[in-house]
């Protein structure tokens, strides 16, 4: 009795299952990884693969971190624009971690882009 | 994905988390299911070993949110950092945490030789195997009812088997040549029919969460879930063993049956071990393809 009820209720549970959600990847960004800029960016915008609360954001030249406010109290989201400080002609690198709203696992990740005068 | 040390250090608390909980649990299972078999001395120990991994399973529950917090951070301040363990509690491992906490407390009522509470802490024992279903890559599925639920009844007979491992160690210490062969019966005969169930629900998630064999070596997910897969087999191969071959044994009296079948029982807690940890660390560091 056991063994056909269980299996039948283990093709429900796949049947009835949607499609598995992995982390929360990055997808794309604005300025891009690797983008070469004549401009300086006003604003820095992450778009991941499904919401997420964005935990931790670096901005880093030379070394040196540039404060980039971020709301930690924010809701989850899959994008987040966030305003950028006045930046100089440069190298930058992008580090950033995330929590995934609905499996609550933490991704992590880095991008550069770079300013030329 | 970058792995830094504070990741691997989560790992290893998720790892513990997982033993601890499946340890007491699988010993309350295991005390009510054998317990007419057991001498007073080994429901004295096996007492004593549940309440160890309750305090264990608590603390290594707690680090892990900590240690997740300094690997978000980067840094050992993140662990200090309410707003880490906040987004971290409020994406579900607040849930699962709640729930496993609410479980481990339940199972405090396993202390008591009175019956009347084996109630509570069998719900107990339930509660906290099953509380890792709350939060993790089944939960995130829309809808996840039904792979929610064969979630947990993978986690119930995963804490059944691999959390009685530690009690049957102990009664092949302590225990005479008749009472080990008794004790192994009775938990072989339950226990065939549990990893029937295991394999069944697990294989279940298995295609919900790969969908594709080729996953199995083109994903860093499908490639871990390989190695466990091993594991679980060459487990499996000493289970049917245990009860194939040594349970026999036993029962026939045979010279140093109970000697190989207590070598058995702790190289199946080793490579038990091995599991929950392989298990620990993808769950943690890769997704599903």
């Amino acid at each position: 009795m056991l063994k056909p009820s269980l299996l039948a209720f283990a093709l429900c549970g796949i049947v009835a299952a949607g499609p598995c959600m992995a982390h929360a990847k990055l997808q794309s960004s604005s300025p891009a990884d690797n983008a070469h800029l004549t401009e300086a960016p006003k604003t820095l915008t992450l778009k991941f693969s499904e919401a997420a609360q964005l935990a931790v954001l670096k901005l880093v030249r030379d070394g040196k971190e540039i404060p980039v406010p971020l709301d930690k109290a924010a809701k989850a989201s899959q994008t987040f624009t966030l305003t950028l400080p006045a930046l100089s002609p440069g190298n930058y690198t992008v580090q950033w971690s995330a929590v995934a709203a609905d499996d609550g696992h933490v991704t992590k990740g880095s991008f550069v882009f770079s300013i030329t005068a | 994905m970058e792995i830094s040390g504070w990741d691997v250090a989560a790992v290893f608390a998720k790892a513990v988390t997982y033993a601890a909980t499946f340890g007491a649990a699988g010993a309350v299972f295991f005390a009510l299911y054998c317990g007419t078999l057991l001498l007073d001395a080994q429901h004295g120990l096996i007492r004593r070993l549940i309440a160890i991994q309750l305090g264990v399973a608590a603390a290594a529950g707690i680090l892990r949110v900590l240690l997740l917090a300094a690997s978000m951070s980067g840094e050992m301040s993140g662990m200090f950092d309410t707003a880490f363990a906040r987004m971290i509690l409020h994406a579900g491992e607040g849930r699962a945490s709640g729930v496993r906490l609410a479980g481990l407390a339940l199972m405090l009522f396993a202390w008591s030789k009175n019956r009347a509470f084996r109630g509570p802490a069998m719900i107990g024992a339930i509660v906290a195997s099953t509380s890792f279903a709350w939060v993790g890559h089944i939960h995130g599925l829309v809808p996840n009812t039904a792979p929610s639920m064969l979630m947990c009844l993978h986690l119930l007979c995963a804490a059944f088997w691999l959390g009685a491992l530690p009690p049957l160690l102990i009664v092949t210490g302590g225990g005479n040549g008749p009472q080990i062969a008794a004790a192994a019966a009775r938990f072989g005969k339950l226990a065939s029919r549990v990893v029937a169930l295991l394999i069944a629900a697990g294989a279940s998630l298995l295609f919900i969460l790969i969908g594709s064999a080729a996953q199995f070596w083109s994903s860093d997910y499908g490639r871990m879930m390989t190695i466990k897969l091993l594991a679980v087999a060459a487990l499996l191969g000493l289970a049917a063993r245990n009860k194939l071959v040594l349970t026999p044994r036993l029962l026939q009296g045979a010279a140093r049956a109970a000697l190989e079948f207590r070598r058995s029982v702790l190289a199946e807690m080793t490579l038990g071990a091995l599991i929950l940890l392989i298990t620990a660390a993808f769950t943690t560091l890769t997704g599903p393809p």
